[in-house]
């Protein structure tokens, strides 16, 4: 079994800073989990006090029901797959992926085996005898993948290991390693930078700020319930809009209002918005649930918004708009079928269903 | 090529080939003479032999004969190889030690291993010939731990500089592999460290076994070194040296520690290429 569990891991450096503050994880077996965040808010960290390279300060970290803290890396039953790969230079590939089975006494036959193996899984078994300087990256990569696997651990950490690739080939390893995780059934602990990353590969994101987790949940939750403005904004791309708008209460309908345009609220956000009332809140809402479509515009005309288009990209598909409303910026992403240009102004509408309403200071989820 | 490029490389060539044949000449004249019968040395030093002239191998087998150049010779290839062995086993191990180990002691430490470098071997000259005597060093043994002294704040300076640039990260997946600190230095850090290993290597085979003044109060004439026994065949009357057989060992010193050079040059080469290129 490989659960890992933090419990109240605090990291803090010979300097004096403290990275990671209290913080709680419970990992199931099996699981993919993703560490994202910016750069700095101490998801590597987190990877490498599991890993057993960096101290834990304070605080209790649980390998299945082993208390590891102090257990030195190689006894960890873990593997770890680097950003910059960290194959060793003067070994061959066989070399690379068959030295932790040597280090572990594992007899010679089952050492090839078990490479050879790995080596096919990942379509490298051309290259055994080449030293990684003859390698790409995605083939460096796939060695370092290669061996991490080979020691069959209990727990694989992956620290950005898809960051020093191009755009083309990191959506290829996404797929390789997704499929990893289900081939060999163990723990996946995974960091990087990437939220597209995380949202296509992990059964639950750990979204970090400053040593602290903002939410940990599945990508679908994290996308479609963000509990604070940070995760809204980091998740999702081009990130939510954030409108700064007053709740009012019309003829006991409530409304969102700014100096440009006024949203009817749906019913199911008036008991949580009633200690709201004439208050300034942040009205979050994506790109995405934003429609320029005379459809949606024809359905309903009291929640449009009129924008003035300052730039539209065209991506392929659809166009980002990046304009204002009234003082406020905004983006909203339209289907290319629709007739947009630069510096006119377009009416939008707003998918009501889709809005989520934040508390100006503490920036938490008030509903949505 | 445009003629401005033109002037600046023919001017560069001209500069390079001149300070080449100032500091060739020498090694040239020596070469040159020791083929030369010794009467006609002192005469002509810069005729080039002719049929009267030359002798052929004649001096070298003087050379060899005149003062125990064999004994010698084997003496400086011992604590030549044995102090450089030495010098690179411990100073490397002691270079990581001290850049991976960030603390007061080993900065500490590193500072002054680069202060011995600093300090000239004649202030610390007839002290440590009576310590070192006294410890029993001064045999052909017993230098090799004096060289290591002497050699290690280079070595340390050049091994600590090369392994700043190693990325820890190996170090680390090492660490995950089952490795010890020992068996990852072994296995891991000491294979990459190559280029350095042998740069460290070449210079200090270069002043191990050109060094005279130290096997010379240690080991005196009794243990003489290469350059000891070439010493001593320069003593004597006016007249009474054999210069011929003089240049003949002068040629047959230079000649191991230049080939030695030439083999390990392409091996520095590699290091240099391997560390330039991105992976």
């Amino acid at each position: 079994m490989s659960t890992i569990k933090l419990q109240n891991i605090k990291k803090t450096y010979e300097d004096g800073t403290t990275v990671i503050e209290n913080l709680n994880l419970d990992i199931k077996d099996k699981e993919f989990i993703i560490l994202v965040g910016p750069s700095g808010c101490g998801k590597s960290t987190t990877l490498r006090m599991i890993a057993g390279l960096e101290e834990i300060t304070d605080g209790d970290l649980y390998i299945g029901d082993r208390r590891v803290n102090d257990v030195t890396p190689k006894d960890r039953d873990i593997a770890m797959v680097f950003q910059s790969y960290a194959l060793y230079p003067h070994m061959t590939v066989y070399k690379n992926m068959a030295f932790g089975l040597r280090n572990r006494k594992v007899p010679k036959d089952e050492i090839d085996r078990k490479v050879k193996e790995a080596a096919k899984m990942l379509d490298i078994e051309r290259y055994l005898n080449r030293k990684p300087r003859a390698l790409s990256g995605g083939q460096r990569q796939r060695v370092a993948l290669g061996r991490a696997m080979v020691r069959e651990p209990s727990v694989f950490l992956l620290d950005e290991p898809l960051s020093n690739l191009d755009a083309k080939l990191r959506t290829e390893m996404r797929g390789r390693i997704s499929m990893l995780h289900r081939k060999l059934q163990t723990t996946f602990v995974y960091v990087t930078h990437d939220q597209t990353e995380a949202m296509t590969m992990a059964d639950r994101i750990v979204v970090l700020k400053d040593g602290k987790v903002m939410q940990f949940d599945t990508p679908t939750e994290l996308y479609n319930h963000p509990q604070n403005m940070f995760v809204a904004g980091f998740i999702g791309s081009p990130q939510m809009n954030f409108l700064n708008v007053k709740i009012e209460v019309i003829k006991n309908k409530y409304a969102a209002v700014s100096d440009s345009f006024k949203i009817w609220l749906p019913e199911r956000m008036y008991d949580s918005l009633s200690l709201y009332r004439n208050k300034e809140v942040i009205l979050g809402i994506r790109p995405d649930d934003l429609h320029a479509e005379s459809f949606y515009i024809d359905r309903t005309s009291s929640d449009k918004i009129k924008i003035h288009i300052d730039i539209a990209e065209m991506t392929g598909s659809d166009y980002f708009l990046y304009g204002t409303a009234g003082t406020q910026k905004i983006t909203a992403k339209v289907p290319s079928t629709h007739t947009v240009s630069d510096d006119t102004d377009c009416d939008i509408t707003v998918d009501i269903d889709k809005i989520h309403i934040f508390d100006k200071i503490s920036e938490k989820l008030i509903c949505d | 090529m445009n003629s401005d490029k033109r002037i600046k490389n023919g001017i560069t060539f001209v500069f390079l080939l001149f300070w080449s044949t100032v500091f060739l000449f020498p090694i040239y004249l020596v070469i040159l003479n020791s083929f030369k019968s010794k009467f006609n040395i002192v005469g002509s030093p810069f005729k080039f032999p002719d049929k009267d002239t030359f002798v052929g191998i004649e001096n070298y087998v003087n050379g060899i004969r005149m003062s125990d150049l064999i004994p010698s010779f084997l003496r400086t290839l011992i604590i030549t190889v044995g102090s450089v062995l030495v010098i690179v086993f411990f100073t490397s191990m002691a270079a990581w030690f001290i850049v991976r180990v960030k603390s007061k002691f080993t900065k500490t430490i590193y500072y002054l291993f680069l202060f011995s470098m600093i300090v000239p071997f004649q202030m610390v000259m007839f002290t440590m010939v009576y310590i070192c005597t006294k410890l029993g060093l001064n045999s052909v043994l017993g230098i090799i731990p004096v060289y290591l002294g002497f050699g290690s704040g280079m070595s340390v300076f050049l091994f600590a500089g090369f392994i700043r640039g190693l990325p820890l990260e190996i170090e680390e997946a090492a660490m995950i592999d089952g490795c010890g600190p020992i068996r990852t230095f072994f296995t891991v850090v000491f294979p990459m460290l190559k280029p350095t290993a042998i740069t460290v290597a070449i210079l200090n085979a270069m002043w191990i076994w050109n060094d005279f003044l130290l096997p010379y109060l240690l080991l005196g004439t009794q243990n003489k070194t290469l350059s000891v026994a070439i010493q001593i065949a320069t003593q004597g009357a006016y007249g009474s040296i054999d210069w011929g057989g003089f240049m003949a060992m002068l040629v047959l010193a230079i000649i191991p520690i230049v080939i030695f050079y030439l083999f390990c040059q392409k091996y520095i080469i590699k290091g240099v290429i391997d560390g330039a290129v991105k992976g």
